[in-house]
């Protein structure tokens, strides 16, 4: 068997969230407030709005860096707990 | 911190696993375009075996296997023939497209009289060639993409080296996800770190202070002072990536393009090559642009002497163990996968986006006090009179 980040092994795996803005399902991870995993599959990126507006057109693909829509939701989901940030240092 | 104790007490033990016995599928770039039209072949030893590329008499530059197929002479040895390459053997004329096109004694070429052509690509001042072990053309959407300095006016010519490292080239692709390295090992300042893999880009965000404290290259105090950079670098393919960069120096802001790209010689050996150009500015003439354009390959330079440093020493290890202050090092080698499986066993989880912004909270306090902590020695030991 191939050998597995021990982070999602021996810490938390990735969680189901879905996009405020599109529904698009993504996974993610946060091992504290500023890092973020996120794990996407073709449909979610189909259908996220951001990324369609930063690869479509006559432009090359210029590549995006985040999807604010989905920066947000993961924010919202932190702060109601949906996701859990292993590291939470506000709990003190 | 204390260790966790009992059940995770165990030693670990490091699989070091074994390189691929393939070599990636994907654009590979042998250099500056310009060594290969002097005229003559040019031998190049790639992808395991030995290669021959020389340049048609229309200008197109060809890359054959250098071994003929009459009798074995080494093409690379031979001659150009208006668009083809002769055998220093028994004169056999090849052309770019692999096929024998005249034998001067013979009244007639035989059946089969065709050798392996890569497809290639002459851009932006660089060659490169398409490697497939399963012998496809490029797919239309998998494409180097065009560097827009590359042909301007506004920016430097290349500053260009190659050198040849005794690894597997994953060593060097992996470096796109490691963030700590660049402090430790390339006396870098990283503030913030992101990844984004996305088909068959992987893509580093990456910005930095400056580290008043370390810079070989800065302390002599003739030279200007980086004081911050901002890199976007992505990996098109498994071997050529393009870093779109922007230091700021203490004299002002420069915009460069590096190049960081390599091709596999053997699973143990690559030639590692990096290439600068610096845009133009009007707060510089076009001698301090080239000026700095070399500066800044010597100062690359450094950097990839550190890496290979680390490299010749290290252990292959499949199986690292990471911090969450690591980047996504399993993810990053999830992806480079596609490279060394057959086309139609590329699955979806190698090609699906991912992203992973690093948590820079922890790394730049540490960071911060080691900076100062060197300053103050420095500065203390400036203060005690040489014995
Ligand atoms: S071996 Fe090449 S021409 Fe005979
Ligand atoms: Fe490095």
């Amino acid at each position: 068997m191939a050998p597995e980040d021990n982070r999602l092994t021996d810490g938390a795996p990735m969680r189901p969230v879905s996009c405020g803005q599109c529904g698009s399902r993504v996974l993610v991870r946060k091992s504290s407030w500023q890092q973020t995993s996120v794990q996407w599959n073709s449909e979610a990126l189909r259908g996220c709005r951001e990324h369609i507006a930063a690869t479509s057109g006559p432009a090359a693909p210029a590549g995006l860096e985040t999807c604010h829509a989905l920066v947000a939701t993961i924010r919202a989901a932190t702060l109601n707990v949906t996701i859990e940030v292993l590291d939470d240092d506000r709990a003190g | 911190m204390s260790a966790v104790e009992s059940e995770h007490d165990a030693v670990r033990s490091i699989d070091a696993g074994a390189a691929p016995t393939r070599f990636a599928r994907g654009w590979h770039c042998l250099g500056l375009a310009e060594k290969f039209k002097d005229g003559k072949p040019h031998s190049v030893q790639a992808f395991g075996q030995k290669l021959v590329v020389f340049q048609s008499g229309n200008g197109t530059l060809n890359v054959l296997d250098a071994y003929c197929r009459h009798m074995g002479g080494d093409l690379s040895q031979g001659t150009v023939k208006g668009d083809q390459v002769a055998c220093p053997f028994h004169d056999w004329r090849w052309g770019g497209d692999g096929r024998c096109k005249q034998i001067p004694y013979s009244r007639r070429v035989p059946l089969r009289a065709r050798t392996a052509a890569w497809p290639t690509l002459d851009q932006d001042g660089m060659l490169f060639v398409w490697n497939d072990p399963e012998g496809h053309p490029p797919p239309a959407d998998v494409t180097i993409p065009r560097i827009e300095g590359a042909t301007s006016e506004n920016w430097t010519d290349w500053v260009w080296y190659e050198t040849e490292v005794d690894a597997n080239c994953r060593e060097v692709v992996d470096n796109v996800v490691d963030m700590a390295h660049f402090f430790y090992v390339h006396y870098s300042f990283p503030t913030y770190f992101k990844n984004v893999f996305e088909g068959h880009t992987a893509t580093q965000y990456m910005r930095g202070s400056g580290r008043p404290d370390a810079r070989p290259q800065e302390q002599d105090g003739s030279r200007a002072k980086t004081t911050g950079s901002n890199s976007v670098a992505t990996y098109h393919g498994p071997s050529f990536m393009i870093d779109d960069l922007v230091y700021e120096l203490d004299s002002g802001e420069a915009q460069c393009v590096l190049i960081n790209c390599h091709y596999p010689v053997s699973a143990d050996k690559f030639i590692l090559q990096y290439g600068i150009i610096v845009k133009r500015s009007d707060t510089m003439s076009d001698n301090e642009s080239e000026q700095l354009a070399a500066a800044m390959a010597e100062f690359i330079k450094l950097g990839f002497e550190q890496d290979i440093a680390i490299w010749k020493n290290k252990t292959r290890i499949d199986n690292p163990l990471l911090c969450e202050e690591d980047g996504p090092v399993y993810q990053l080698r999830r992806w480079y996968e596609q490279f060394y499986v057959d086309a139609d066993a590329v699955r979806p989880e190698m090609t699906d986006r991912f992203e992973f912004e690093l948590d820079t909270t922890r790394p730049v306090e540490a960071w911060q006090r080691e900076v100062e902590d060197n300053l103050a020695r420095k500065a203390a030991a400036a203060k005690t009179p040489a014995a």
